[in-house]
This record gives structure tokens, sequence and C-alpha cells, in this order.
């Protein structure tokens, strides 16, 4: 009887943690105070993940156009290719944070894979740069409105909860990096137009091994 | 005699096809007979691009893809429920890996005077929700080492079909590119995976299978895939 009695405890206490397998060791009692992001900004900036990934590919299009052998602009390659590292690094920073703030858990939705490129060839050098800092206006457009969201929820159920931290964070880091890079990028588009005015194509050659040295 | 005639005329046209349009178009735009070249005609083509070309862009779209895939998988593994360094690392490490790849590959086929199909990013890609990329530990490297070796065969065709001897398909070129820098490489990350599995499966089949986890992970912190 004791037997009988000793193991259906321990048949019991088998039951109680038949969650428990070799690989998933259960749900955890984790509090969740600390993770205060409203769903209505974490829906924006999950969507500036997509944004950042999208111009990510945009710009591996033009360094992928400026790569062609009948092209032959290795500099506006390069100078493309590292754009499109860096739209990369800005989404992972994103998701970063998004990880830091406790709010991002699950990941199989934040990102659509099919990212097809808008525009795959190019006139010229320039026509490039000016499309490039057309697609950063955007960019900086985008992160504007997640801003404003992050900052005064729209949803009507939501609480109003002003999120300082990442509202600070986008617009002290994320927007420097935006003017920053725009400026470069029009400072390179009106050198470029002015060397086209009188050297149409000696000013671009020039020009891309100017930037296949920077 | 005949047979050598037959030899030099058969060389002769072999030449032609390289030589004779883009020297031909140089020498028109010379003596102004047109007034524009069409750099098409002076491309770097030779030997089996145009075959290879669509497995090798194929192979950059997968690499894209998976760059994301491991995006995915490394992000779940650094939310703090899951909170395991080491296999956030290895994931962001294949990630990054493929992210380079595919830019490399870009530029190669550009070398060989190809281009990439970007249209390619549209077919044939499961678009999220279908796909889960919440996985425990044990089985997010199974798929790595599936993934991979996928990647490894792939490889191999684009290198099969490259070494065949006939006059469209064969470029040594791209022969070497394919295994200087994946087919080595590829062969060691998939061993490194295999081992991972192996060894954790091991650590797993005991009572201490959560301790097992924790310390795993920090081993896989301090350690290389790629
Ligand atoms: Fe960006």
């Amino acid at each position: 009887m004791k037997v009988i009695l000793s193991l259906t405890i321990i048949f019991t206490a088998i039951a109680l943690t038949s969650t428990n397998t070799p690989c998933d060791h259960g749900a955890l009692d984790i509090p969740d105070k600390w993770i205060d992001m409203v769903d209505s900004c974490y829906d924006q900036m999950k969507n500036q993940v997509q944004e950042e990934l999208k111009a990510s590919i945009q710009y591996l299009a033009m360094g992928a156009h400026f790569s062609k052998d009948t092209v032959n602009r290795p500099g506006f390659a390069k100078f493309f290719f590292n754009s499109a590292s860096e739209e990369r690094q800005h989404a992972l920073k994103l998701i970063s944070y998004l990880l830091m703030r406790g709010k991002l858990t699950t990941v199989s939705d934040l990102i659509k894979k099919n990212i097809v490129p808008k525009i795959t060839i190019w006139h010229d050098g320039l026509r490039a740069l000016k499309d490039a800092l057309e697609l950063e206006g955007n960019v900086t457009q985008k992160i504007q409105n997640v801003i404003k969201v992050c900052e005064t929820p729209l949803r009507a159920d939501e609480k109003k909860f002003n999120d300082y931290h990442l509202v600070d964070y986008l617009t002290g880091e994320f927007l420097e990096e935006q003017y920053k890079g725009q400026q470069e990028l029009a400072g390179k588009v009106s050198n470029l137009e002015k060397m086209k005015l009188t050297h149409k194509q000696l000013g671009e050659f020039m020009f891309d091994k100017k930037l296949l040295e920077e | 005699m005949k047979v050598l005639c037959v030899f030099v005329s058969l060389l002769a046209a072999a030449f032609a096809v390289n030589n004779g349009v883009c020297y031909k178009g140089i020498e028109e735009f010379c003596s102004h007979d047109k007034k524009e070249i069409n750099p098409e005609k002076c491309n770097s083509k030779y030997g089996g691009i145009n075959k290879a070309l669509p497995h090798l862009q194929e192979y950059v779209k997968n690499h894209i893809v998976l760059n994301f895939e491991y995006m995915l998988m490394s992000t779940y593994f650094g939310n703090y429920q899951k909170s395991r360094e080491g296999f956030e690392k290895l994931f962001m490490d294949l990630s990054n890996s493929k992210w380079e790849k595919a830019i490399d590959l870009i530029k190669h086929i550009t070398k060989r005077g190809g281009e990439m199909d970007f249209t390619k990013m549209r077919a044939n890609i499961p678009n999220n929700n279908n796909e889960v990329y919440e996985l425990y530990e044990i089985n997010s490297l199974a798929k790595a080492l599936e993934i991979e070796k996928d990647m490894a065969e792939a490889a191999y065709h684009i290198h099969g079909q490259a070494s065949e001897r006939s006059k469209d398909f064969h470029d040594p070129e791209i022969v070497s590119y394919i295994e200087n820098e994946f087919i080595h490489k590829d062969s060691e990350t998939i061993r490194k995976l295999s081992g991972h599995v192996s060894d954790l499966t091991k650590l797993l089949d005991s009572p201490d299978s959560s301790l097992a986890l924790y310390v795993f992970d920090d081993y896989l912190n301090k350690v290389s895939i790629v």
C-alpha cells in the first residue's frame, strides 16, 4: 500500500511537470510591468524595420547596376553597396531596441522577405544619387511618423503613453544619422551636377574614381 | 590537309565570336560611320557565364532570403524570455555571412558580364505566417544544419554545371570562385553545426537539460560558426 501511495505521488509529480521536455522548460513567471511600450507604437517600429530593409535592398540594386561591365562605375557601386549594408544595420538597431524594451518576443511576422527593388536601372550616377536622396527623404518622413505615434498613441483604446525614451532615441540618434546622410548625398549631387554642366562624361568618370577613394 | 583547313577555319570562327563584334564596332565608331557605340558589343562575357547566370542569380536570392531568416532566428533568441546570447550570436553570424556573400556574388556576377535579376526576389518565397522562426535551441541548430547542407549542394550544382567540358558550360573561373569562396567554407560550417547538434542532443538527454542549455549557450558565445 505504502509503495502504491508513493508511486502515485511520483506519478502525480511527473504529471504536474509534464510540460517540461528536454527541449521545453515550460512557461516562466517573469514580471511584465517593465514592458510599457504600447501596441500602436510597436507596430510603427516594426514597420520601420521593414522600411530600412527595403531601403537596403534598393541600395543593393544600385550597387549591382553600377558594377555591370558596360556601366563600369566601381566608385558608385562601392558607395551604394556600403549604403545597403548601413540600411541593414539600421534595421538591426531598431530590432535591438525593441528587444531591450521587452516588447519584441515573437518574430515570425517581423520581416517580409520578398523585397523587390522598385528601380533596377539608372541613366547615370547623378540620377541614382538623386534617387538615393529622395529615398532618404521618404525614410526620414517615416521616422517622423513613428515619433508622432510613439509620443501620442492614436488608438482610442490605448493608454496615452508618451514613450519618452524611444522618441529621444529616434530624434537624437536615428534622425541625426538621417540628416547627416542626407546632407552628404545632397552635397554629392550638387558637386556632380556642377561638374557635368560642361563635362558630361568626364565629370561622371572623375567623380566615380573619387568615390572609390572614399 | 583538309582536316587542318577545317580546324583553322573553326579556330578563326571561334575567335570571331569573341573579337569581331567589339573591334568592328569600334572601327565604325572611329570612322564616324556610326555616331554611337553599343557598349554591349564590348562586354566582359566569355566561357560558361550565360549558362551559369540563372543559377548564380537564384543563389544570390537564397543568400538574401537566408540573411533575413537567420536574422529572425537570432532575434528570437535575443528576447528576454529566451535570453540565449550564444544562440543569438550564432544566428547573427550566419545572417551577416549570408548578406556579405550575397554582395560578393553580385560583384562576381557583374565581373563576368552578368547582372543580378532582382525580380527573382518575388518568386517562391513563402512570406511569413506559415513559417515559424520561434524554435527550441536544439531544433534551431538542426534547421541551420539542413539549410547549410542545401546551400552547399546548390554550390555543387553550379560547380558541376560549370565543370562540364562542353563549350557553352565550361568555366574554370566560376568553378574556382565557387570552390574558394563557398565549398570549403560550407564544409567547415556544416561540420561545426553537426557537432553542435550531436553535443547538445547528448547534453539534453539528462535530468539537467535546462542547466545544460545554459552551459551550451555560454559555450556558443565563445566560438565562431563561420
Ligand atoms: Fe536608414
